[in-house]
């Protein structure tokens, strides 16, 4: 057995039929003021189904994006721990480089060790120490000339040492 | 890379070869009588270095210049004449290593060459030669870099 309040819900929702119908309208006290506000109830259920709907989504780029990246995470999530690895840094000593910078270095020293030991090889003799090479006197003026040659070792004097040259008269000796 | 490493290479290879290439040098070429007397002359200032050198070796104590000359070496390649009334030292010089000149030397007594010698003139060691008896002491030829 139905209640009032079942029954007018029922009616306003159109939902009574045959014989319950007609028992409910019967037993309506003003029929015509039940008329108008189930009328009044239709127009507000239009309206609210109307201004209820869900709202048309904007922004569609954004939230698409939005949901993108929160599968992302969740995919990276449910991926097994990776090992964390180094980063590699990009240094300018390539392989390449560090053969040429190698091998232009060895020219270097090379170039520098010829001409190094070419200077200190002139003559076969040290290039700071002065060197006597050869001497000679005239053996019809200066018969019995001999000649030594020496270095002093305190200040590196080179001394070249001629006797039996033919002695001469003091005034020689003038400036 | 290669652009680079070439014009190191260049650069190095210009500075080792205008290396030998000398700065101006003077060179000092004395005739120098020496003898004992009672009361010697000081020594004079060119002569100061190799002043304790010069007693030792010859066994005098007045070291007297007679003739002198100061030449400047700008290409290395020159010829003076150190000379004194009776004496002159010609002297021929060609550059040689660095801070040294290959040089000839001639003493003449007048007219007469007494002694030839060549000898490579280093900047740090002087030169020496012994050269006549004159009177009571002996002629000393010295070449020093300065």
């Amino acid at each position: 057995m139905k209640t009032f309040e079942e029954n007018w819900t029922a009616w306003l929702d159109g939902e009574l039929t045959g014989k319950e119908l007609v028992e409910f309208e019967a037993s309506l006290p003003d029929k015509p003021t039940a008329e108008v506000e189930k009328e009044d109830a239709k127009k507000l259920g239009a309206f609210l189904k109307e201004q209820l709907t869900a709202p048309a989504m904007r922004n569609e780029e954004f939230f698409h994006h939005r949901l993108r990246e929160q599968m992302g995470s969740e995919a990276v999530a449910a991926t097994p721990a990776r090992v964390a690895q180094p980063e590699l840094r990009e240094t300018w000593w390539t392989i390449g480089r560090l053969l040429w910078t190698g091998a232009t270095s060895l020219a270097i020293f090379a170039v520098c060790t010829f001409f190094v030991l070419r200077e200190k090889n002139i003559g076969g003799q040290s290039a700071y120490v002065t060197q006597i090479l050869n001497a000679r006197v005239d053996p019809v003026v200066s018969p019995n000339a001999t000649i030594s040659m020496f270095e002093t070792k305190e200040d590196k004097v080179t001394v070249l040492w001629v006797e039996g040259l033919q002695s001469l008269p003091s005034e020689f000796a003038a400036k | 890379m290669r652009a680079r490493a070439l014009f190191l290479l260049a650069t190095v290879l210009s500075f080792a070869v205008s290396a030998p290439a000398q700065a101006a040098e003077t060179v000092w070429s004395g005739l120098v009588m020496a003898n004992n007397v009672a009361e010697p002359a000081p020594i004079p200032a060119e002569l100061n270095r190799l002043e304790g050198t010069l007693k030792q070796l010859f066994g005098y104590n007045q070291f007297q210049i007679i003739g002198q000359s100061r030449k400047s070496l700008k290409s290395g390649e020159e010829d003076w004449l150190a000379t004194s009334k009776y004496f002159a030292l010609h002297v021929d010089s060609k550059a040689a290593a660095r801070s040294s000149y290959l040089l000839n030397l001639q003493l003449f007594q007048e007219e007469k060459l007494l002694l030839e010698t060549d000898a490579n003139l280093s900047k740090s060691s002087p030169l020496v030669i012994k050269g006549p008896q004159v009177g009571d002491g002996v002629l000393v030829l010295l070449l020093v870099i300065e």
